[in-house]
């Protein structure tokens, strides 16, 4: 398996937080103009979509509270749709437990910011990173995707464009993870685990296909890996790779 | 939308319960390090994962207008297509976007 490229060949120390942080910057500012544009045009303040992405981060979350807020769902409603949405992330702690900073704050902020991408780049840098340029990395990722946030909420406000689509970002970005994931995988037993899981879930339970869905793949992913295999100890996480 | 409380108590509802999964498996650190099937199961879920989210994200697009499933299937397969080929994900995503808004605002009529 190739490693990624996300870091360049040498991943040096000598590579700065800012040079880390810019393939995210390309993902994160676009994708963040979108939301704050969205999150405008669906009626809500502009400072309350820079709010959203400073307070919750969470890309596709936020993506999926627009359509929620502007329908006035219940708050238990979006908040079990969030945990649906964002339960991945229980596992990405899960490669980082010893490598953040000790300071409660900085390590605190870091675990706030560990979205997608900023998991990504962490875990692809080389052990001996400081946890200095992991804190710098994770901030810079933040204020991309605020900016983003910022500059779309602002153009929202002005604009009157009607043009319906644009939320397909939200579901682009969703198949690029996908097919990253899937390009490191050493076998594609939980591509076809989700594909049975959902179909299943969408017929039995279509109004909760995902949760369901979700819970059925935990319920395989249990029994597939029941038993470790000696090919998978020394496979490489499934989330190192290079996504933005 | 206008009513501001109602959105503040949500942003701050989704900021809580997305730093509380992301502060979980810290919490639990000594636990989970001990159980080899949790990390295993780590190793897993993160592409299952990934694929419901499209699947369920595109399906909830196709279910949103009438015509159907076929510009969520032609930019969901641009997508696909262009991160296997190129690996740039800002390139997928604009294109895929691109694809769909194309057909979503008819200047590609669908048949």
């Amino acid at each position: 398996m190739t490693k990624p490229t996300l870091v360049g060949d040498d991943a040096s120390l000598s590579r700065t937080p800012w040079l880390l942080s810019l393939p995210v910057a390309m993902g994160y500012i676009p994708l963040g103009m979108v939301f704050g544009f969205l999150f405008v045009q669906a009626g809500g303040p502009w400072w309350l979509a820079i709010a959203s992405s400073v307070v919750v981060y969470a890309g596709a979350a936020q993506f999926m509270m627009v359509p929620m807020l502007a329908a006035g769902l219940p708050l238990a409603t979006i908040a079990l749709a969030t945990a649906v949405i964002n339960l991945r992330h229980v596992f990405y702690g899960l490669s980082l437990l010893d490598r953040l900073p000790k300071p409660w704050s900085a390590k605190a902020y870091m675990v706030f910011g560990l979205t997608d991408e900023t998991y990504s780049v962490l875990t692809t840098l080389p052990a001996h990173t400081s946890t200095q340029h992991m804190l710098a990395i994770t901030a810079l990722n933040q204020a991309w995707w605020v900016a983003g946030s910022a500059v779309g909420a602002l153009i929202g406000a002005r604009a009157q464009v009607q043009l319906v689509g644009l939320d397909f970002a939200l579901g682009a970005l969703f198949a690029v993870l996908a097919v990253e994931q899937w390009r490191s995988s050493s076998n594609s037993h939980a591509l076809w685990t989700a594909m049975v899981s959902y179909a299943l879930a969408l017929w039995l339970v279509p109004q909760q296909a995902l949760l369901v869905a979700i819970a059925l793949s935990v319920a395989v992913g249990l029994w597939l890996q029941r038993v470790p295999k000696p090919s998978q100890t020394r496979a490489q996480s499934p989330t190192d790779k290079d996504i933005l | 939308m206008n009513n501001w409380g109602y959105v503040i108590s949500a942003i701050a509802i989704m900021g809580l319960v997305t730093f509380g999964l992301r502060a979980a498996p810290f919490l639990a650190a000594k636990w989970l390090q001990q159980h080899t099937l949790v990390l295993r199961l780590g190793r897993f879920l993160p592409l299952a994962i990934m694929v419901l989210l499209t699947v369920h994200t595109l399906a909830g697009n196709a279910q949103s207008h009438t015509n159907g499933p076929w510009p969520e299937l032609a930019a969901g397969c641009t997508v696909v297509v262009a991160q296997l080929w190129r690996k740039h994900a800002l390139l997928s995503i604009v294109l895929g976007v691109f694809v769909y808004v194309a057909f979503r605002n008819q200047w590609v009529p669908l048949a």
